[in-house]
């Protein structure tokens, strides 16, 4: 049961309402006179109520009798307000989502000043775009940083990242015809950790009691390994020594 | 000291499909298939396990969609039609394959008669609401139940929205405490979806355990000890119990898993499919649509389309040996980890429990072989649940940081981003934004906005659900999927548009609500990251 009292809705709400219900009037009555008049045409469409339910109609069930009112079938997407989804958002941002070690995806935005920016008046790009990734080691500190030309028409990428330990974040840039560069975005980071056992894989080949305990668990009975391009790799270091 | 402990977790979870605006859904079958051939059959074999006082411990996740939808009177009545309408199936199919077709008709009966106890289990043991099937057992110590996120959404993918991550969890708790009446301790991490720092906002809802993939423990930065055959503790204290991925392979490999076995049922040949229009229509969609009744008649047999019959014995001959194998599996590994790690081990076996009934049509049978064939040896096996575990064993554990892990293809996020579903993610986080710009503009609002905001709230984590981009990647029923999620986007949007200009659409909040009747005391500020 829903609980609306229509003296709780704002005027816009009033006025959403009444040009809802084909009140011609509602622009130009007040706050007062469009609860008159929403009062008045739900009380029409009270008469047309059974008599055994009239009893509990009370104020609080407008809301509840405008739905009542268009029936149920009908698709609350096909509903006043709900439109189509943007294809961007105009705001510039570049966003950096993991999806494995190796690869994170990018996408981004450009806001219509950022499009100015880059694609000048006439609407043609001015200089070149592109994304600069920058790896900082997380053991030393050490950054690195590589970039990806991208067209004015691109708003998402693939990227490769080089080294498992590293941070890694992107920036959404600009250079101008004379070179000169800018950063438009720059995302948030993602970390990769290198696992223990990729650098001491040794132990593990050694080690009879280690290697049932902590590679056996990954196999099938059939000898599948689980799908892991990391434990592949750790598979294919031990498959050296001792497989 | 057993020699060897074994958790089996199953995870029963669907997406929050409910469209009272159709007679019919299509979509609402996946509910009821599940209801109808997983959770009545689950709670028939764990109660009658009970009544023959065999000792069991099982845990399983119960996510809020899903237990939204088995207590919603609108779905409750759907069901009871849908399994009316598989009686009235089964009687024409009775008559039908006597006179027809016999070597199908043991079949039809037993499917008749199991709609028929569905029925009966529904209304007169459940009052149509099984979840007090599942409360039941676990009062009585069998079953621990336990919550996860609150439209089970893929959490890896949403670090950069911390205070989303917090809203599925506190609302997966939330709803667990409402639904059950107290906390939970387990957590199921959607798709065993984890990052390190996830830990931290389980713990702060007060959760003490929670599931990984296998690899999570291999792939660690830390030298763990005892791989996937214990847990470990984070560095939080919250313990991370690692999936063994060799003995759920036994079952779950979809090349070599028992379910393969040519004597079990074929799933996908369905009368649904193989009857004549006229005779099946009444069971099918409209218009016209066929769809799977669940009167399959045909064994598995091998990689033909010449299939041939099911033969019942035949496959309960194969539920034995291979409930058998399993257990001798697990005692042979179990012999080789215990001279290892000096340690019994713990084998955690992590299923969708759809897996069981369902897909698997002989896999409840098989679990109730394998609960008997552990308590028979229950010096060697003994059944716990994670929470029993750690009050046996908890202390001691290794503190270890689990790696970036899923158990989906790949072992990461591959499933749940790439080509089919990316797109996705640019206007879901937009939406999280927007909610939390929302939720800071307009924070504590009362009466009317309030209920729009909450609105707004309960379609941004609907979106959410890791269930859309896993169909899209899939390709299963990709329109449905990307309506759904679009048509939660674009709700948002109607909310965050009459926001904007200080507005309500009223018609459109009360035909939302109606429609979503999940979350029905959300608190949209939960998106306020002030808060």
């Amino acid at each position: 049961m829903i609980l609306i009292n229509i003296d709780s809705l704002s005027t816009t709400e009033l006025q959403y309402i009444a040009q809802q219900e084909g009140l011609a009037t509602w622009q130009s009555l007040d706050r007062e006179a469009l609860i008159d008049a929403l009062e008045e045409a739900f009380e029409d469409q009270d008469d047309e109520v059974p008599a055994a339910l009239k009893g509990k109609i009370n104020r609080n069930r407008y809301c509840n009798s405008l739905t009542d009112y268009r029936g149920t079938m009908q698709h609350i997407n096909g509903l006043p307000g709900v439109e189509e989804l943007p294809e961007s958002y105009y705001d510039t941002s570049i966003h950096l989502l993991l999806r494995d070690p190796q690869w994170a995806y990018a996408y981004w935005s450009l806001s219509q000043s950022a499009m100015h920016t880059v694609f000048g008046e006439e609407g043609e790009l001015d200089g070149s775009l592109f994304l600069r990734v920058q790896e900082t080691v997380l053991d030393t500190s050490e950054i690195k940083t590589f970039d990806i030309a991208i067209t004015g028409e691109d708003t998402q990428w693939n990227i490769n990242l080089p080294n498992m330990g590293s941070s890694y974040l992107v920036d959404l840039c600009y250079r101008d015809h004379k070179g000169n560069e800018m950063s438009l975005a720059q995302s948030k980071s993602v970390e990769t950790h290198p696992p223990y056992w990729q650098n001491n894989g040794e132990q593990l080949a050694l080690d009879e009691n280690l290697f049932a305990v902590h590679f056996s668990s990954l196999v099938t009975k059939e000898g599948e390994i689980v799908d892991n391009a990391v434990i592949r790799d750790i598979a294919q270091f031990l498959s050296k020594g001792v497989l | 000291m057993p020699a060897n402990f074994v958790a089996f977790i199953l995870n029963a979870h669907l997406p929050f499909v409910r469209h009272p605006e159709y007679p019919r859904f299509l979509e609402e079958d996946w509910l009821f298939e599940s209801i109808s051939e997983s959770y009545l059959p689950l709670l028939r074999m764990f109660n009658k396990l009970k009544a023959d006082k065999v000792p069991f411990k099982f845990t399983i996740s119960l996510s809020p969609t899903l237990c939204c939808m088995l207590t919603d009177p609108v779905l409750q009545e759907r069901f009871v039609q849908y399994e009316e309408r598989l009686i009235e199936l089964g009687e024409k199919e009775v008559e039908r394959c006597g006179n027809e077709q016999p070597e199908f008709l043991e079949m039809a009966q037993f499917y008749l008669a199991q709609a028929k106890q569905n029925l009966s289990d529904y209304q007169d043991l459940y009052r149509t609401n099984i979840l007090d099937g599942f409360k039941a057992l676990e009062t009585s110590g069998h079953l621990e139940l336990v919550t996860t996120a609150a439209t089970h959404a893929y959490l890896p993918l949403y670090t950069e929205y911390p205070t989303a991550i917090n809203a599925q969890i506190e609302l997966g708790v939330q709803s667990f405490l409402t639904t059950f009446g107290h906390l939970p301790k387990g957590f199921w991490l959607p798709e065993c979806g984890y990052y390190p720092g996830l830990e931290e906002n389980l713990k702060y809802h007060g959760i003490s355990w929670f599931q990984t993939a296998s690899q999570s423990m291999l792939l660690s930065p830390d030298k763990v000890q005892h791989g996937d055959y214990r847990p470990v503790r984070c560095p939080n204290g919250v313990a991370a119990f690692p999936r063994d991925f060799q003995g759920t392979s036994l079952v779950w490999s979809n090349t070599s898993g028992y379910p393969t076995d040519k004597a079990y049922r074929e799933f996908y040949r369905d009368i649904g499919y193989d009857l004549p229009m006229e005779y099946i229509k009444p069971y099918i969609h409209e218009p016209s649509v066929r769809v799977f009744t669940g009167y399959k008649y045909w064994a598995i047999t091998g990689h033909t389309d010449q299939k041939v019959p099911y033969q019942r014995s035949e496959a309960r001959k194969r539920v034995a040996e291979h409930a058998s194998n399993f257990i001798y599996n697990l005692k042979k590994k179990g012999q080789q980890l215990s001279r290892a790690m000096d340690e019994s081990p713990l084998f955690t076996l992590a299923y969708d429990a759809e897996l069981f009934g369902h897909w698997w049509f002989e896999g409840i049978e098989w679990l109730d072989q394998v609960i008997r064939l552990a308590a028979k040896e229950s010096e060697e096996i003994s059944l716990v649940t994670p929470s029993l575990f750690l009050a046996k064993e908890g202390t001691g554990l290794q503190t270890a940081r689990p790696a970036f892990s899923s158990w989906g293809q790949g072992g990461y996020s591959a499933v749940w981003l790439d080509g089919s579903n990316a797109w996705t993610y640019r206007h879901i986080h937009k939406a999280i934004e927007r909610m939390e710009e929302l939720a800071v503009r307009f924070n504590d609002q009362i009466s009317l906005k309030q209920r729009f905001l909450n609105q707004a709230a309960r379609e941004v984590l609907l979106a959410m659900a890791s269930d859309w981009p896993f169909i899209l990647f899939n390709k299963s029923s990709t329109e449905y999927a990307e309506k759904r999620v679009c048509d939660h986007l674009r709700n948002f949007n109607v909310v965050y548009g009459n926001m904007c200009k200080n507005a309500v659409n009223t018609e459109w909040l009360v035909k939302a609500e109606k429609r979503d009747i999940i979350f029905s005391d959300i608190d949209y500020n939960i998106f306020n990251p002030d808060r």
